[in-house]
């Protein structure tokens, strides 16, 4: 409540009992920041190259989070938030420069991994033996070969379960850029995963 | 035009329906394809699969170091 004026006899000096709840505020925050850090590190350690970057990365965010607690609002989202402090923070951290590469006509469609992966395996096309022939590494590679401005949505919708509501507000960006960019980078990233697992075409 | 080729049309809809986006109508005529079609219904549950694999893959955890540092960013108690 704020105080009206004429009424602040005793609110003259510190309310030592106003002080006692925001600093248990301040701490409730950084427990459920905290909490929430593993689930936030899953998204950080594909959006960016290494391991060491995504560790930066996550003590710039954590620093800046318990810094600017006060401007969360109790109530919505804190994993989408702090992400969108993370993806800010990346953003600054000069990717940026890194021009979106040249868009070369990608128009394989959503089968083209599945049909690609039953072609060149054993004959065999029960969908687990299929899927069970790509590798944890054809994945995390692939990901690091999505241009960062896709992986950011692939990353937050597919790694980090985030609606495409949510991951518009993160990044800032139209939900039908969300739902765009998606699209495009489900296919670069499936494109690569072929890449990677059975190896370009004619070869 | 080319004629309609429903496997091509489900194959379009294959995202947007496994991210529950179509409108009821949509979802409806994508799920009688897949019900009629194993051509597609094969490749819906790749799509799945690896959906799933890709999750996964994302679960790698952070080092305890990280986690102790991150806890040591806090506002000290007075």
């Amino acid at each position: 409540m704020v105080g009206w004026p004429g009424m602040s006899e005793t609110t003259r000096e510190p309310d030592a009992r106003q002080l006692a709840t925001d600093a248990r505020d301040r701490v409730r925050f950084e427990e459920e920041a905290l909490a929430l850090s593993d689930q936030v590190y899953r998204v950080a350690r594909h959006l960016v190259g290494s391991r060491e970057e995504a560790e930066d990365l996550m003590q710039e965010t954590y620093a800046r989070a318990f810094r600017s607690w006060r401007s969360f609002q109790p109530g919505t989202n804190l994993r989408a938030w702090l992400l969108r402090i993370l993806t800010n923070l990346n953003i600054d951290r000069g990717r940026k420069i890194q021009r979106t590469p040249d868009l070369q006509p990608l128009e394989e469609g959503d089968y083209f991994l599945y049909n690609k992966l039953e072609a060149t395996g054993d004959g065999g096309s029960d969908e687990d033996r299929v899927v069970e022939r790509l590798s944890q590494n054809d994945v995390v590679g692939a990901l690091s070969e999505v241009p960062h401005d896709f992986r950011d949505v692939v990353v937050l919708v597919d790694i980090g379960d985030f609606t495409y509501a949510d991951a518009a507000q993160i990044l800032d960006i139209p939900i039908g850029t969300v739902m765009s960019r998606l699209h495009r980078g489900r296919r670069i990233l499936k494109q690569a995963m072929a890449e990677s697992a059975v190896g370009g075409d004619g070869e | 035009m080319t004629a309609y080729d429903p496997c091509a049309h489900c194959e379009e809809m294959m995202q947007p329906y496994m991210d529950r986006v179509l409108t009821d109508t949509e979802r409806a005529e994508a799920e009688t394809h897949l019900d009629e079609c194993t051509y597609c219904r094969k490749r819906y549950h790749f799509e799945e699969k690896l959906r799933q694999f890709v999750r996964q893959v994302g679960q790698e955890q952070m080092t305890v170091e990280l986690k102790t540092k991150l806890a040591g960013l806090r506002t000290p108690l007075q």
